[in-house]
Protein backbone atom coordinates (compact mmCIF):
# COMPACT_ATOMS: atom_id res chain seq x y z
CA UNK A 1 0.00 0.00 0.00
CA UNK A 2 1.32 3.37 -0.96
CA UNK A 3 0.97 5.01 2.40
CA UNK A 4 3.28 7.86 3.23
CA UNK A 5 5.74 7.24 6.05
CA UNK A 6 4.50 10.44 7.67
CA UNK A 7 1.08 8.90 8.44
CA UNK A 8 2.71 5.96 10.23
CA UNK A 9 4.79 8.42 12.23
CA UNK A 10 1.60 10.28 13.17
CA UNK A 11 0.08 7.02 14.41
CA UNK A 12 3.23 6.16 16.38
CA UNK A 13 3.44 9.59 17.99
CA UNK A 14 -0.23 9.53 18.94
CA UNK A 15 0.05 6.04 20.41
CA UNK A 16 3.25 6.78 22.31
CA UNK A 17 1.82 9.99 23.76
CA UNK A 18 -1.36 8.23 24.87
CA UNK A 19 0.63 5.35 26.40
CA UNK A 20 2.73 7.87 28.33
CA UNK A 21 -0.39 9.64 29.63
CA UNK A 22 -2.04 6.37 30.71
CA UNK A 23 0.89 4.65 32.38
CA UNK A 24 3.21 7.34 33.78
CA UNK A 25 2.78 8.37 37.41
CA UNK A 26 4.90 11.56 37.27
CA UNK A 27 2.76 14.60 36.44
CA UNK A 28 5.53 16.33 34.46
CA UNK A 29 5.97 13.21 32.32
CA UNK A 30 2.23 13.27 31.65
CA UNK A 31 2.59 16.87 30.42
CA UNK A 32 5.41 15.69 28.10
CA UNK A 33 3.11 12.92 26.79
CA UNK A 34 0.34 15.42 26.06
CA UNK A 35 2.83 17.55 24.12
CA UNK A 36 3.97 14.55 22.03
CA UNK A 37 0.35 13.64 21.25
CA UNK A 38 -0.39 17.20 20.13
CA UNK A 39 2.69 17.20 17.92
CA UNK A 40 1.42 14.07 16.16
CA UNK A 41 -1.83 15.82 15.41
CA UNK A 42 -0.03 18.90 14.05
CA UNK A 43 2.13 16.75 11.77
CA UNK A 44 -1.04 15.11 10.43
CA UNK A 45 -2.64 18.49 9.60
CA UNK A 46 0.48 19.81 7.86
CA UNK A 47 1.09 16.58 5.92
CA UNK A 48 -2.54 16.51 4.71
CA UNK A 49 -2.29 20.01 3.22
CA UNK A 50 0.78 19.12 1.12
CA UNK A 51 1.07 17.30 -2.21
CA UNK A 52 4.47 16.69 -3.83
CA UNK A 53 5.83 19.73 -5.65
CA UNK A 54 3.67 22.23 -3.79
CA UNK A 55 5.07 25.62 -2.81
CA UNK A 56 4.49 27.50 0.44
CA UNK A 57 1.34 29.69 0.47
CA UNK A 58 3.25 32.91 -0.16
CA UNK A 59 2.16 34.59 -3.38
CA UNK A 60 5.22 35.89 -5.19
CA UNK A 61 6.64 36.10 -8.70
CA UNK A 62 7.52 32.37 -8.85
CA UNK A 63 4.81 29.77 -9.25
CA UNK A 64 4.98 25.99 -8.94
CA UNK A 65 2.65 23.17 -9.94
CA UNK A 66 0.52 23.94 -6.91
CA UNK A 67 0.27 25.73 -3.60
CA UNK A 68 -0.06 24.05 -0.21
CA UNK A 69 -3.46 24.52 1.43
CA UNK A 70 -3.24 27.60 3.72
CA UNK A 71 -6.28 26.79 5.89
CA UNK A 72 -4.75 23.81 7.78
CA UNK A 73 -1.59 25.90 8.23
CA UNK A 74 -3.61 28.60 9.97
CA UNK A 75 -5.31 25.95 12.13
CA UNK A 76 -1.89 24.47 12.99
CA UNK A 77 -0.62 27.88 14.05
CA UNK A 78 -3.69 28.36 16.26
CA UNK A 79 -3.22 24.91 17.77
CA UNK A 80 0.48 25.51 18.55
CA UNK A 81 -0.15 28.75 20.43
CA UNK A 82 -3.13 27.34 22.33
CA UNK A 83 -1.06 24.25 23.21
CA UNK A 84 1.62 26.55 24.63
CA UNK A 85 -0.84 28.45 26.81
CA UNK A 86 -2.58 25.29 28.05
CA UNK A 87 0.86 23.79 28.82
CA UNK A 88 1.64 26.90 30.88
CA UNK A 89 -1.64 26.44 32.80
CA UNK A 90 -0.94 22.72 33.25
CA UNK A 91 2.56 23.36 34.64
CA UNK A 92 1.28 26.05 37.02
CA UNK A 93 -1.28 23.57 38.33
CA UNK A 94 1.52 21.02 38.80
CA UNK A 95 3.51 23.56 40.86
CA UNK A 96 0.41 24.25 42.98
CA UNK A 97 -0.16 20.51 43.48
CA UNK A 98 3.47 20.13 44.55
CA UNK A 99 3.06 22.96 47.03
CA UNK A 100 -0.01 21.30 48.51
CA UNK A 101 1.06 17.64 48.57
CA UNK A 102 4.87 17.86 48.41
CA UNK A 103 5.13 15.44 45.49
CA UNK A 104 4.34 15.19 41.78
CA UNK A 105 3.71 11.42 41.80
CA UNK A 106 0.01 10.66 41.34
CA UNK A 107 0.15 7.42 43.35
CA UNK A 108 1.52 9.24 46.39
CA UNK A 109 -0.98 12.07 45.91
CA UNK A 110 -3.80 9.52 45.83
CA UNK A 111 -2.63 7.89 49.05
CA UNK A 112 -2.27 11.30 50.73
CA UNK A 113 -5.79 12.30 49.70
CA UNK A 114 -7.35 9.42 51.65
CA UNK B 1 0.47 -1.03 38.10
CA UNK B 2 1.50 -3.92 35.85
CA UNK B 3 -2.13 -4.58 34.98
CA UNK B 4 -2.65 -0.95 34.07
CA UNK B 5 0.27 -1.02 31.63
CA UNK B 6 -1.11 -4.10 29.87
CA UNK B 7 -4.60 -2.59 29.71
CA UNK B 8 -3.20 0.64 28.29
CA UNK B 9 -1.19 -1.26 25.67
CA UNK B 10 -4.27 -3.23 24.56
CA UNK B 11 -6.40 -0.08 24.39
CA UNK B 12 -3.80 1.74 22.29
CA UNK B 13 -3.37 -1.29 20.00
CA UNK B 14 -7.12 -1.38 19.29
CA UNK B 15 -7.23 2.38 18.72
CA UNK B 16 -4.19 2.28 16.41
CA UNK B 17 -5.70 -0.53 14.33
CA UNK B 18 -8.88 1.51 13.89
CA UNK B 19 -6.80 4.52 12.87
CA UNK B 20 -4.81 2.41 10.37
CA UNK B 21 -8.12 1.55 8.72
CA UNK B 22 -9.02 5.24 8.54
CA UNK B 23 -5.62 6.25 7.19
CA UNK B 24 -5.75 3.60 4.45
CA UNK B 25 -8.59 5.63 2.91
CA UNK B 26 -6.32 8.67 2.46
CA UNK B 27 -4.82 9.42 -0.96
CA UNK B 28 -1.38 7.95 -1.66
CA UNK B 29 1.56 10.34 -1.15
CA UNK B 30 2.62 10.73 -4.78
CA UNK B 31 -0.77 11.56 -6.21
CA UNK B 32 -1.94 15.18 -6.44
CA UNK B 33 -5.20 15.66 -4.58
CA UNK B 34 -7.73 18.16 -5.85
CA UNK B 35 -8.13 20.97 -3.35
CA UNK B 36 -11.50 22.06 -2.01
CA UNK B 37 -13.41 24.94 -3.56
CA UNK B 38 -12.71 27.08 -0.50
CA UNK B 39 -8.95 26.57 -0.83
CA UNK B 40 -9.07 27.30 -4.57
CA UNK B 41 -10.96 30.51 -3.86
CA UNK B 42 -8.41 31.63 -1.24
CA UNK B 43 -5.42 30.78 -3.44
CA UNK B 44 -6.95 32.36 -6.54
CA UNK B 45 -8.41 35.54 -5.08
CA UNK B 46 -6.74 35.87 -1.67
CA UNK B 47 -4.24 38.55 -2.66
CA UNK B 48 -6.89 40.67 -4.41
CA UNK B 49 -9.45 40.32 -1.63
CA UNK B 50 -7.13 40.93 1.35
CA UNK B 51 -4.03 42.66 -0.02
CA UNK B 52 -1.74 40.28 1.90
CA UNK B 53 0.70 38.07 0.00
CA UNK B 54 1.08 35.63 2.92
CA UNK B 55 -2.07 33.58 2.54
CA UNK B 56 -1.80 32.14 6.06
CA UNK B 57 -2.02 35.69 7.43
CA UNK B 58 -4.93 36.33 5.06
CA UNK B 59 -6.77 33.30 6.49
CA UNK B 60 -5.88 34.13 10.10
CA UNK B 61 -6.72 37.83 10.10
CA UNK B 62 -9.29 38.23 7.34
CA UNK B 63 -11.24 35.11 6.35
CA UNK B 64 -11.17 33.52 9.81
CA UNK B 65 -10.40 36.56 11.98
CA UNK B 66 -13.23 35.74 14.36
CA UNK B 67 -11.44 32.46 15.09
CA UNK B 68 -8.31 34.43 15.97
CA UNK B 69 -10.33 36.58 18.37
CA UNK B 70 -11.46 33.40 20.12
CA UNK B 71 -7.86 32.20 20.29
CA UNK B 72 -6.77 35.51 21.82
CA UNK B 73 -9.50 35.02 24.42
CA UNK B 74 -8.16 31.55 25.27
CA UNK B 75 -4.66 33.00 25.77
CA UNK B 76 -6.12 35.78 27.92
CA UNK B 77 -7.94 33.22 30.09
CA UNK B 78 -4.80 31.07 30.46
CA UNK B 79 -2.66 34.08 31.42
CA UNK B 80 -5.30 35.26 33.89
CA UNK B 81 -5.42 31.78 35.45
CA UNK B 82 -1.65 31.52 35.88
CA UNK B 83 -1.32 35.05 37.27
CA UNK B 84 -4.16 34.43 39.72
CA UNK B 85 -2.60 31.18 40.93
CA UNK B 86 0.70 32.89 41.80
CA UNK B 87 -0.75 36.23 42.84
CA UNK B 88 0.51 36.15 46.45
CA UNK B 89 3.95 34.75 45.74
CA UNK B 90 6.65 37.28 46.71
CA UNK B 91 9.62 38.11 44.54
CA UNK B 92 12.71 35.93 44.74
CA UNK B 93 15.15 37.94 46.88
CA UNK B 94 18.48 36.50 45.71
CA UNK B 95 18.08 37.30 42.03
CA UNK B 96 21.43 38.84 41.11
CA UNK B 97 21.82 37.24 37.69
CA UNK B 98 24.78 35.74 35.87
CA UNK B 99 28.38 36.95 35.38
CA UNK B 100 29.37 40.19 33.68
CA UNK B 101 30.29 38.31 30.48
CA UNK B 102 26.73 37.03 30.07
CA UNK B 103 25.34 40.48 30.84
CA UNK B 104 27.49 42.28 28.25
CA UNK B 105 26.68 39.56 25.67
CA UNK B 106 22.99 40.09 26.24
CA UNK B 107 23.53 43.85 25.87
CA UNK B 108 24.87 43.15 22.37
CA UNK B 109 22.34 40.46 21.36
CA UNK B 110 19.22 41.87 23.04
CA UNK B 111 18.48 44.76 20.64
CA UNK B 112 18.85 42.43 17.67
CA UNK B 113 16.42 39.93 19.18
CA UNK B 114 13.98 42.78 19.81
CA UNK B 115 14.31 44.04 16.22
CA UNK B 116 13.89 40.50 14.87
CA UNK B 117 10.71 40.04 16.90
CA UNK B 118 9.26 43.38 15.78
CA UNK B 119 10.26 42.65 12.16
CA UNK B 120 8.43 39.32 12.25
CA UNK B 121 5.34 41.02 13.70
CA UNK B 122 5.27 43.96 11.26
CA UNK B 123 6.13 41.97 8.11
CA UNK B 124 3.67 39.20 9.00
CA UNK B 125 1.38 39.88 6.04
CA UNK B 126 4.05 39.59 3.32
CA UNK B 127 6.47 36.96 4.64
CA UNK B 128 6.29 33.96 6.99
CA UNK B 129 5.65 35.07 10.53
CA UNK B 130 3.09 37.25 12.19
CA UNK B 131 1.80 38.32 15.55
CA UNK B 132 2.00 34.94 17.26
CA UNK B 133 5.59 34.08 16.31
CA UNK B 134 6.94 37.60 16.83
CA UNK B 135 5.08 37.92 20.13
CA UNK B 136 6.63 34.71 21.44
CA UNK B 137 10.08 35.98 20.42
CA UNK B 138 9.48 39.19 22.39
CA UNK B 139 8.35 37.10 25.39
CA UNK B 140 11.52 35.00 25.06
CA UNK B 141 13.58 38.21 25.26
CA UNK B 142 12.08 39.01 28.67
CA UNK B 143 12.88 35.42 29.76
CA UNK B 144 16.50 36.00 28.69
CA UNK B 145 16.65 39.26 30.62
CA UNK B 146 15.26 37.67 33.78
CA UNK B 147 17.76 34.79 33.57
CA UNK B 148 20.82 36.91 32.80
CA UNK B 149 20.11 40.08 34.79
CA UNK B 150 17.93 38.54 37.50
CA UNK B 151 14.25 38.96 38.17
CA UNK B 152 14.60 42.23 40.12
CA UNK B 153 16.17 43.96 37.13
CA UNK B 154 13.56 42.60 34.76
CA UNK B 155 10.85 43.82 37.12
CA UNK B 156 12.47 47.27 37.17
CA UNK B 157 12.63 47.39 33.36
CA UNK B 158 9.17 46.00 32.67
CA UNK B 159 6.78 46.35 35.57
CA UNK B 160 4.14 43.56 35.70
CA UNK B 161 1.45 46.23 35.83
CA UNK B 162 2.88 47.67 32.59
CA UNK B 163 2.67 44.22 30.98
CA UNK B 164 -0.93 43.84 32.14
CA UNK B 165 -1.78 47.27 30.72
CA UNK B 166 -0.01 46.39 27.45
CA UNK B 167 -1.93 43.14 27.09
CA UNK B 168 -5.29 44.75 27.80
CA UNK B 169 -4.67 47.69 25.47
CA UNK B 170 -3.61 45.28 22.70
CA UNK B 171 -6.91 43.44 23.15
CA UNK B 172 -8.70 46.82 22.98
CA UNK B 173 -6.82 47.67 19.76
CA UNK B 174 -8.01 44.39 18.23
CA UNK B 175 -11.61 45.14 19.21
CA UNK B 176 -11.37 48.72 17.91
CA UNK B 177 -10.17 47.50 14.52
CA UNK B 178 -12.95 44.90 14.58
CA UNK B 179 -15.66 47.49 15.31
CA UNK B 180 -14.46 49.88 12.59
CA UNK B 181 -15.96 47.34 10.19
CA UNK B 182 -19.34 47.51 11.94
CA UNK B 183 -19.48 51.33 12.08
CA UNK B 184 -18.52 51.71 8.42
CA UNK B 185 -21.58 49.72 7.40
CA UNK B 186 -19.79 46.45 6.74
CA UNK B 187 -19.57 43.36 8.93
CA UNK B 188 -17.61 42.65 12.14
CA UNK B 189 -13.84 42.37 11.43
CA UNK B 190 -14.28 43.48 7.83
CA UNK B 191 -10.95 44.33 6.23
CA UNK B 192 -10.69 46.10 2.87
CA UNK B 193 -14.44 46.61 2.63
CA UNK B 194 -14.29 48.86 5.70
CA UNK B 195 -11.99 51.28 3.91
CA UNK B 196 -8.62 50.24 5.35
CA UNK B 197 -5.62 51.24 3.26
CA UNK B 198 -5.12 48.65 0.50
CA UNK B 199 -1.65 49.67 -0.69
CA UNK B 200 0.38 47.70 -3.17
CA UNK B 201 0.43 43.95 -2.33
CA UNK B 202 3.95 42.99 -1.27
CA UNK B 203 4.87 46.31 0.36
CA UNK B 204 4.82 46.95 4.11
CA UNK B 205 1.91 49.39 4.01
CA UNK B 206 -0.63 47.06 2.46
CA UNK B 207 -3.19 44.50 3.46
CA UNK B 208 -5.63 46.89 5.15
CA UNK B 209 -6.21 45.94 8.78
CA UNK B 210 -3.97 42.85 8.77
CA UNK B 211 -0.76 44.65 9.95
CA UNK B 212 -2.75 46.40 12.69
CA UNK B 213 -4.23 43.11 13.89
CA UNK B 214 -0.75 41.56 13.70
CA UNK B 215 0.67 44.27 15.96
CA UNK B 216 -2.23 43.86 18.39
CA UNK B 217 -1.81 40.08 18.58
CA UNK B 218 1.98 40.40 18.82
CA UNK B 219 1.84 42.77 21.80
CA UNK B 220 -0.89 40.72 23.44
CA UNK B 221 0.90 37.38 23.09
CA UNK B 222 4.28 38.87 24.03
CA UNK B 223 3.02 40.64 27.15
CA UNK B 224 0.81 37.72 28.17
CA UNK B 225 3.45 35.01 27.91
CA UNK B 226 6.08 37.24 29.59
CA UNK B 227 3.59 37.67 32.45
CA UNK B 228 3.11 33.87 32.62
CA UNK B 229 6.87 33.29 32.95
CA UNK B 230 7.24 36.10 35.50
CA UNK B 231 4.43 34.69 37.63
CA UNK B 232 5.81 31.16 37.51
CA UNK B 233 9.41 31.99 38.54
CA UNK B 234 8.41 34.10 41.54
CA UNK B 235 9.36 32.46 44.83
CA UNK B 236 6.78 30.40 46.66
CA UNK B 237 5.67 31.44 50.15
CA UNK B 238 7.16 29.05 52.69
CA UNK C 1 14.54 12.08 -4.63
CA UNK C 2 17.00 13.66 -2.21
CA UNK C 3 14.17 15.52 -0.51
CA UNK C 4 12.25 12.31 0.15
CA UNK C 5 15.31 10.77 1.76
CA UNK C 6 15.79 13.78 4.03
CA UNK C 7 12.11 13.71 5.02
CA UNK C 8 12.32 9.98 5.80
CA UNK C 9 15.43 10.41 7.94
CA UNK C 10 13.82 13.30 9.82
CA UNK C 11 10.62 11.30 10.40
CA UNK C 12 12.60 8.40 11.86
CA UNK C 13 14.55 10.84 14.02
CA UNK C 14 11.26 12.36 15.19
CA UNK C 15 10.05 8.97 16.42
CA UNK C 16 13.39 8.31 18.14
CA UNK C 17 13.26 11.70 19.87
CA UNK C 18 9.68 11.10 21.04
CA UNK C 19 10.56 7.63 22.35
CA UNK C 20 13.54 9.12 24.19
CA UNK C 21 11.39 11.87 25.69
CA UNK C 22 8.85 9.34 26.93
CA UNK C 23 11.15 6.57 28.16
CA UNK C 24 13.68 8.57 30.21
CA UNK C 25 13.14 8.20 33.94
CA UNK C 26 14.88 11.51 34.63
CA UNK C 27 12.43 14.34 33.93
CA UNK C 28 15.15 16.82 32.95
CA UNK C 29 16.51 14.53 30.20
CA UNK C 30 12.97 13.92 29.04
CA UNK C 31 12.25 17.65 28.68
CA UNK C 32 15.53 18.20 26.79
CA UNK C 33 14.56 15.41 24.38
CA UNK C 34 11.17 17.11 23.94
CA UNK C 35 12.99 20.27 22.85
CA UNK C 36 14.98 18.32 20.23
CA UNK C 37 11.70 16.76 19.11
CA UNK C 38 10.14 20.23 18.59
CA UNK C 39 13.06 21.45 16.50
CA UNK C 40 12.91 18.34 14.28
CA UNK C 41 9.19 18.87 13.83
CA UNK C 42 9.84 22.49 12.81
CA UNK C 43 12.33 21.37 10.11
CA UNK C 44 9.74 18.89 8.84
CA UNK C 45 7.14 21.67 8.64
CA UNK C 46 9.52 23.70 6.47
CA UNK C 47 10.01 20.71 4.13
CA UNK C 48 6.21 20.28 3.97
CA UNK C 49 5.96 23.95 2.86
CA UNK C 50 4.43 25.37 6.03
CA UNK C 51 6.92 28.11 7.07
CA UNK C 52 4.47 29.93 9.36
CA UNK C 53 3.72 26.83 11.41
CA UNK C 54 7.42 25.94 11.43
CA UNK C 55 8.39 29.30 12.87
CA UNK C 56 5.75 29.04 15.57
CA UNK C 57 6.74 25.48 16.48
CA UNK C 58 10.45 26.37 16.69
CA UNK C 59 9.91 29.44 18.87
CA UNK C 60 7.23 27.95 21.10
CA UNK C 61 8.50 24.38 21.42
CA UNK C 62 12.19 25.03 21.86
CA UNK C 63 11.96 28.41 23.58
CA UNK C 64 8.91 29.08 25.67
CA UNK C 65 7.54 25.65 26.61
CA UNK C 66 11.11 24.52 27.35
CA UNK C 67 11.61 27.46 29.74
CA UNK C 68 8.29 26.78 31.48
CA UNK C 69 9.12 23.07 31.89
CA UNK C 70 12.54 23.95 33.36
CA UNK C 71 10.92 26.37 35.83
CA UNK C 72 8.47 23.66 36.87
CA UNK C 73 11.24 21.08 37.34
CA UNK C 74 13.36 23.43 39.44
CA UNK C 75 10.32 24.36 41.55
CA UNK C 76 9.26 20.78 42.19
CA UNK C 77 12.75 19.48 42.88
CA UNK C 78 14.59 22.13 44.95
CA UNK C 79 12.85 21.34 48.22
CA UNK C 80 13.04 17.58 47.65
CA UNK C 81 16.83 17.72 47.81
CA UNK C 82 16.74 19.99 50.85
CA UNK C 83 14.71 17.41 52.80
Amino acid sequence: MGLSLAYWVVLLLFGMGLYCILTESNLIKIAVGINVMEAGLLLFLVRLSYSPGDLAPLMGPTTGPGIADPIPHALTLTAIVIAASTTALMLSLIIQIYRHYGTVDIEEIRSKMQ
Amino acid sequence: MRLRKIAAAILILVLTLALVGAIAELPSPDERVSQSALTQRIIGKGVVETGATNLVAAVLFDYRAFDTLGEATVIFAAVAGVVLMFYHAPLHPSAIGLSILAKRSLDVIGPFVFVAGMYIVVYGHISPGGGFQGGVILATLTILISIVYGLQEERRLLDPRFKTALESSAALLFMTVAFVGVFSGEYFLSNLGAGFFRGHPGSVLSGGAIPLLNVAIGLKVGAGLALVFYSMVKKEPE
Amino acid sequence: MLENTIVSILLVFLVVAAATAISFRNVLNSVLALSVFSITLAVLFVLYQAPDAAMAEAVVGAGLVMALFLVTISKTRAEEEAD
